[in-house]
């Protein structure tokens, strides 16, 4: 039984594939291919046909990845010969030079009249005339530079197509034994010969190489291969018919919109009165004291230096406006945020509508959304608030998602198994397995946040960012620095903190 | 009442989008699996599989990777749905059970073992062992207490407030099999329970559990893809093949009548030495043909259920056959050396 099988196993043909793969010239493929197959160390060989006519040999044999990288270095080598040889390099600063040469003449003779004629401004005749006539001088050195650099261009040109030659001949067959290797593992891996690929490599080739020489070559240029004939009416009637979308919801919602400030301005206050109107001590003695429960002495450590820093340097009541703001984001961002991301793990049309939602809330720049939130909610806190929830809510629903999908399902159908209803199922199950991965949302979400602050003190959202902002316009260095490092403390102070929270096993076990 | 406390009739589960339609065509036509697979795209799970489970009998479902058995005791407890067909746990439809009552029933009469535990990692053991009673709203001391004495039953007193990545594989699943038995079930399913652990460890525990289940007379559906463990531990043992049941049937049954060469195929391996009794080699003591003569004075006796093992112990003291006899103390039969080592080798 074994000795049958190693004799079958060696009586495999190992060149039936290769032809079928390569179609044609089986025969010089099948060597070289074996020869890789079989050396231990680099098997060099040489494609003579694969240098001559690199792309449209990988186009022929369907190697596309063979065939861009070709075609492009082929395109630079040929941009640059062709710039050495054919291109006026050079010729425009001549043209400039003839022109000084013209106007300091020019200058000269004026120059002289005024002098015969007894004139004042002679002398200033012949200073323009000397300063055009060294700017000349300039322009023709400058012409003869050009050109040198283009027949520079021109050799350079001529060896990088030379060295591109060499290396298609030397790489062709080592590249096409890889695809082979693929070929048979996935047989929808292009192969054999195809003169349709060939011609649509062609074509391509067609439609790239005379557009883009021309366009590097010639010294004058046709406009629509440099312009795209765009059209501005297009442009002027969708912004305005978004400037009136705007307009109309910012007066129908007013209420709407106003309701929502009512509702955060309220949550603010209540935060802010709590960490301002406090005496300082006490907050202070507090937030060390929770550092020091959540996340041990060193966490306590570093907030009592930050703090003393906020302190010190005057930054008290700035910062816990700034926190306050932070805080009520953070706050709304946790309790719509969760939630979401609960339902979007557990629904897959939700899950659809919510992600595209989350990657547009994350990705557009946030001055963009600045305007409409200006539009419809004025300037102040509630709106800063609003901007810093937009920028802020993706991650603690991208985590609090991905942490309900990682529950191992074997655990969800213990739990069914012995009659679990689905609010218990998520409160005593799902929640406390997802947990770490919620923290780390809330945690990101917060700092996040955080970084908002300054561009939400753009619409009047007061706190350290008004001092970033204020030292960006004055040109303040030391002010800017110092009020960043504020920033900067209150972040380290909150990612410490909540970092605790991640870990209370180790400290139990 | 009748005494059969699970029930199934003609139960069909086919998987794929089209499901219904292909368990129309099934039943109409007569499909077989491949032709289900091509027309619809739908794989056959569970093909026709009837059987009935008595009270406080262990069943064996026996089959390899892909056979379905894991499916099948799923329908069982309704974690999943029956494409076709019934299933009656202690005389209730399954799938006529409101959501309410499914739980209650789930919670209260099924208990489950999983094979890869399924024990909540951020619970104590106690608080683990105790999950159906909380689910069935039970208050916390009693919750307790029955969790303490279940974890008594699995001999784990003393790692009640542990957690359970803190124990043994086999440790966590003999939380498994404490939770099972917390709420003192009527029927427990377990889906290969001991198939993940190290082979010491798994017959350790298939002892204990044959000890505790004699004990608590727990009707019992046992999913293993190890015959030996099957027949350890089964009354009956059910082989299974790509969603069909193929053989039910006593330990001894199936190891000497196997019903087609799967079966078989499965048994060569297994000794047969103590499943195989006297009654089952013997030649009749009546039968004029008996190549043998009988000394019946001098005769060493065995009962017509003493297993191959005992008569070889038995049969080296001799050298004269064997006799059988019944319960009643009659002469039935006679088994000489050849007859016993036929037996042995498994012809008859």
């Amino acid at each position: 039984m074994n000795t049958q099988q190693t004799a079958s196993l060696n009586q495999v043909d190992y060149t039936q594939p290769i032809q079928h793969f390569t179609q044609r010239q089986s025969r010089y493929y099948q060597g070289h291919f074996t020869k890789i197959q079989t050396d231990t160390r680099l098997h060099i060989s040489f494609n003579f046909f694969a240098a001559l006519f690199g792309p449209l040999w990988a186009a022929s044999r369907s190697v596309w990845g063979f065939f861009w990288v070709s075609a492009i270095a082929i395109l630079i080598s040929s941009i640059l010969l062709g710039q050495g040889i054919w291109g006026e390099a050079g010729g425009g600063k001549l043209a400039q030079a003839d022109r000084l040469f013209a106007k300091s003449q020019e200058m000269a003779t004026k120059g002289q009249a005024a002098l015969n004629n007894g004139e004042a401004n002679a002398k200033a005749f012949f200073r323009n005339s000397d300063n055009l006539r060294r700017a000349a001088e300039k322009a023709v050195l400058a012409a003869e530079e050009n050109a040198k650099g283009a027949s520079q261009n021109a050799i350079y040109g001529g060896l990088l197509l030379f060295i591109i030659f060499l290396i298609q001949g030397f790489t062709a067959n080592a590249v096409y034994e890889k695809q082979y290797c693929r070929w048979r593992q996935d047989p929808e891996v292009g192969s054999g010969f195809h003169i349709k690929a060939l011609i649509c490599g062609i074509a391509i080739l067609a439609f790239i190489y005379p557009l883009t020489l021309y366009r590097f070559i010639s010294a004058e240029q046709i406009s629509w291969l440099v312009e795209f004939p765009s059209d501005k009416t297009i442009f002027n009637t969708t912004a305005n018919w978004l400037n009136s979308m705007f307009d109309f919801l910012a007066l129908n919602g007013a209420n709407f919109f106003d309701a929502i400030t009512q509702v955060i301005n309220l949550f603010l206050d209540a935060i802010e009165t709590l960490l301002v109107g406090t005496p300082w001590p006490v907050i202070m003695m507090l937030i060390v004291f929770t550092s020091w429960r959540i996340s041990g002495y060193k966490a306590a450590f570093y907030t009592a230096i930050a703090l003393s820093y906020l302190a010190f340097f005057g930054y008290w009541e700035k910062s816990m406006a700034t926190i306050s703001l932070l805080g009520a984001a953070a706050v709304i961002c946790v309790v719509v945020g969760v939630p979401l991301g609960v339902l979007c793990a557990k629904n897959k049309t939700i899950d659809s509508i919510t992600k595209p939602a989350l990657d547009f809330m994350q990705t557009m720049p946030a001055f963009v959304y600045l305007i409409p939130i200006i539009a419809f909610f004025g300037t102040g806190k509630p709106p800063g608030v609003l901007a810093t929830i937009i920028f802020g809510m993706p991650p603690v629903v991208r985590l609090t998602t991905l942490g309900i999908q990682q529950v191992p399902a074997s655990i969800v159908e213990g739990a069914l198994a012995f009659g679990c209803s689905r609010k218990k199922l998520l409160l005593d199950v799902e929640l406390p397995l997802a947990k770490e991965s919620i923290l780390a949302g809330i945690n990101q979400t917060i700092l996040m946040c955080l970084s908002m602050v300054v561009i939400a003190s753009l619409i009047g959202a007061e706190g350290l960012g008004t001092d970033v902002l204020q030292a960006l316009q004055f040109a303040a260095k030391g002010q800017g620095l110092l009020a960043g490092l504020a920033i900067l403390f209150c972040a380290i102070m909150i990612d410490r903190i909540i970092q605790g929270l991640f870990k209370p096993k180790e400290k139990t076990e | 009442m009748t005494t059969d406390v699970i029930q199934l009739e003609n139960v069909w589960k086919i998987f794929g989008d089209r499901a219904e339609e292909a368990m129309q065509a099934v039943k109409s036509e007569g499909l077989d699996k491949a032709t289900v697979l091509e027309r619809f795209g739908c794989v056959v799970g569970i093909a026709d599989v009837s059987f009935k489970v008595a009270r406080s009998e262990i069943f064996c479902i026996m089959g390899l990777s892909g056979s379905g058995k894991s499916t099948l005791i799923r329908h069982l407890n309704r974690l999943i749905e029956p494409s076709a067909g019934l299933v009656k746990v202690l005389d209730q439809d399954m799938s006529a059970l409101t959501p309410n009552a499914l739980r209650e029933t789930r919670a209260k009469d099924i208990g489950m073992v999983f094979q890869h535990m399924a024990l909540l990692p951020h619970r104590t053991v106690a608080d683990n062992v105790a999950f159906p009673l909380e689910v069935q709203g039970l208050p916390k001391a009693e919750r307790w207490e029955t969790s303490m004495h279940a974890l008594s039953l699995v001999n784990l007193t003393g790692y009640e407030y542990r957690l359970p990545h803190q124990l043994s594989g086999g440790m966590q699943q003999r939380v498994g099999l404490a939770r099972a038995l917390a709420s003192d079930p009527e029927v427990l399913l377990m889906d290969e329970p001991f198939s993940a652990l190290d082979p010491l460890i798994r017959h350790e525990l298939q002892n204990q559990f044959v000890q505790l289940t004699k004990n608590l007379q727990k009707t019992t559906v046992f999913i293993t893809h190890d015959l030996d463990e099957a027949i350890r531990i089964g009354d009956r043992i059910a082989i299974m093949k790509d969603g069909c049941l193929i053989q039910i049937g006593t330990p001894e049954e199936i190891v000497m009548q196997p019903a087609d060469d799967y079966v078989a195929d499965f048994v060569k391996g297994i000794s047969n030495l103590k499943l195989i009794n006297a009654h089952s080699i013997m030649l009749a003591i009546n039968d004029t043909t008996l190549p043998i003569s009988i000394d019946k004075t001098a005769a060493l006796r065995a009962d017509e259920n003493t297993s191959l093992e005992a008569l070889i112990d038995l049969s080296v003291t001799t050298t004269l056959p064997i006799i059988v006899t019944n319960d009643a103390g009659q002469d039935i039969g006679v088994i000489s050396k050849d007859t016993l080592l036929k037996g042995i080798k498994g012809e008859e």
